[in-house]
């Protein structure tokens, strides 16, 4: 990736950022969309695992700040998501948005059984309610999202022909 | 290669078992540990995300109140409105209650019942009947003055008919007794809304604008004294041997929801004092405008005696006649005083009484009130002239 490219990725990371402190509370959905998740694997395969994965570790440290109680959890999931996607980067992210939108779905559902395992505040039928009801919403919300800013962003998001 | 690949897994794996351990070592910390942390990256490099989350939760709350504050804004103003009507219906009813302090007995509060008919100007149902001593004829008051009669009387409500009813009469004066007449509804109003006509007011009686007028008590329906409403204009009729006068009410029938109903055996009793303070008031203003009529004459009069008893002093001093006198006057009357004022010896200057002068020239004898005995309207009766 070259510096142009390398910028390019940037801005788009901060961006998803930005939206998830902005549109998203914004919205305040029940099954909300997560664009740290969306940034996070824009950016994990892009780099490699070990980045991605400090990445992940980041991400989640600056979401679990805001909900000190689950500090961590947010910071061990996005760290596994994160490497987990660049490690698998040459299986999934081939052009095409509909892989695009499984490997969002995935990694956002992931993410949530990490944190909600690792974050211990809801147990048994609820934990349940929230891994196999909310959390596939939210991840199937999100995988959406993520295909339309992919779709908006692409002059953005597109590497750079040598 | 091979070696070179296995080493940057080894390396990826380091990292990840790195943030993997230290994640876990945040999600480990005890709580005491924890929220400073936390606290310390809110408040440096997350506070931009943190001022936006703000923000954006705020955005959200505003939208979703949007509709709640919509609504509280209505009933806010609706009660605001009601509010304004409260207010004026409170001070309705202490003015009332007022009225019924000064009146003491013989009264029943009603509530106005007004219809929503062709006739709901001019008539009004009365929530008393004739159980609480309401009668036919009896007079309806309101604390600024005069409503209307009742007209029919049921055991639970009554029926009046308000002053705007074309068939509603009543005798009327001005508080000082100068003027009589009848008042009544003016039925084609120009200036619009409810007015008044005093009609038959002798000729040489005048009111001025803002006069009071009340009830003259006679007829025997009306007490004396409640006040019908105050002079606006004189209007012109084809009756050339009264005035005409335009009143506005002092009362509104729209704004009689809160009534008194003077039972007929009180209306012997008189009502002196009960809405004296309104027409102390017009009297008082009257007074002054009249006092600073009367001084003004007063002055001119006076200055035009002296002016004129000094120019008599000097001509009969002179021997000349009096001023006044023609000579060429050659009637018997005339040479008689010429001849007595030739024969009579020249007298001395007597002092001027001016003061007795004056006091005699300002005397009101053209004033309203000698009018308004109205000696021409009295039948004189035969043993007045034995």
């Amino acid at each position: 990736m070259n510096v142009g490219g390398a910028i390019r990725a940037i801005i788009s990371f901060l961006i998803f950022v930005v939206l998830h402190y902005t549109l998203r509370p914004l919205l305040g959905w029940r099954a909300p969309m997560d664009f740290l998740i969306l940034a996070l694997l824009l950016a994990s395969v892009r780099v490699r695992p070990a980045t991605a994965a400090v990445i992940g570790f980041v991400l989640g440290l600056i979401s679990d700040s805001l909900a000190p109680d689950a500090l961590g959890a947010g910071a061990i999931a996005m760290t596994v998501v994160g490497f987990g996607a660049s490690y698998l980067k040459a299986v999934f992210f081939a052009d095409n948005l509909v892989l695009n939108a499984f490997f969002f779905f995935l990694g956002k559902w992931v993410f949530d059984i990490l944190y909600f395992v690792g974050e211990q505040r809801v147990h048994g039928i609820e934990l349940l309610q929230q891994l196999l009801l909310w959390s596939p919403l939210s991840a199937a919300v999100t995988a959406a999202v993520g295909v339309l800013l992919l779709f908006l962003m692409r002059p953005l998001l597109e590497p750079t022909p040598a | 290669m091979q070696r070179a690949l296995r080493s940057n897994n080894r390396f990826d794996l380091i990292i990840l078992s790195s943030c993997v351990v230290l994640a876990f070592a945040a999600r480990a910390l005890p709580n005491t540990m924890r929220d400073p942390m936390a606290t310390g990256m809110r408040r440096t490099f997350l506070a931009p995300l943190v001022m936006l989350q703000e923000r954006a939760e705020r955005g959200r709350q505003s939208l979703l109140s949007a509709d709640a504050k919509q609504s509280y804004l209505d009933s806010l103003s609706l009660s605001s409105a009601n509010a304004g009507s409260l207010e004026s219906e409170n001070d309705r009813l202490r003015k009332l209650i007022g009225l019924g302090a000064r009146i003491r007995y013989g009264f029943i509060p009603a509530e106005a019942l007004h219809g929503r008919g062709v006739r709901d100007e001019t008539t009004v149902i009365l929530s008393a009947g004739s159980r609480a001593g309401v009668s036919r004829l009896s007079p309806v008051v309101a604390p600024e003055g005069l409503v209307g009669v009742v007209d029919q009387v049921d055991p639970t409500m009554s029926h009046a008919m308000l002053w705007t009813h074309p068939d509603f009469r009543v005798s009327a004066m001005s508080p000082d007794g100068t003027a009589f007449g009848i008042a009544q509804a003016h039925l084609t109003s120009d200036i619009g809304g409810y007015l008044i006509e005093l009609r038959g007011v002798p000729f040489r009686a005048t009111l001025k604008p803002g006069a009071m007028i009340i009830s003259s008590g006679w007829g025997g329906v009306w007490p004396r004294g409640i006040p019908i409403g105050t002079v606006l204009q004189e209007i012109k009729t084809t009756e050339g041997w009264a005035r005409t006068y335009l009143l506005r009410p002092a009362v509104n029938p729209a704004d009689a929801y809160s009534v008194m109903i003077l039972r007929r055996d009180r209306l012997a009793k008189g009502f002196e004092g009960v809405w004296e303070s309104a027409t102390q008031v017009d009297q008082a203003a009257q007074r002054i405008v009249v006092s600073g009529d009367s001084a003004a004459k007063a002055a001119a009069l006076a200055e035009a005696a002296a002016r004129r008893a000094v120019l008599d002093s000097v001509a009969r001093s002179n021997g000349g006649a009096a001023l006044g006198a023609n000579p060429a006057d050659t009637s018997a009357a005339a040479r008689a005083a010429r001849a007595a004022a030739a024969a009579r010896p020249t007298p001395r200057p007597a002092p001027v009484d001016t003061t007795n002068r004056v006091r005699r020239d300002t005397t009101p004898r053209d004033t309203i009130r000698r009018d308004s005995v109205r000696t021409d309207t009295v039948p004189m009766r035969p043993e007045a002239h034995r």
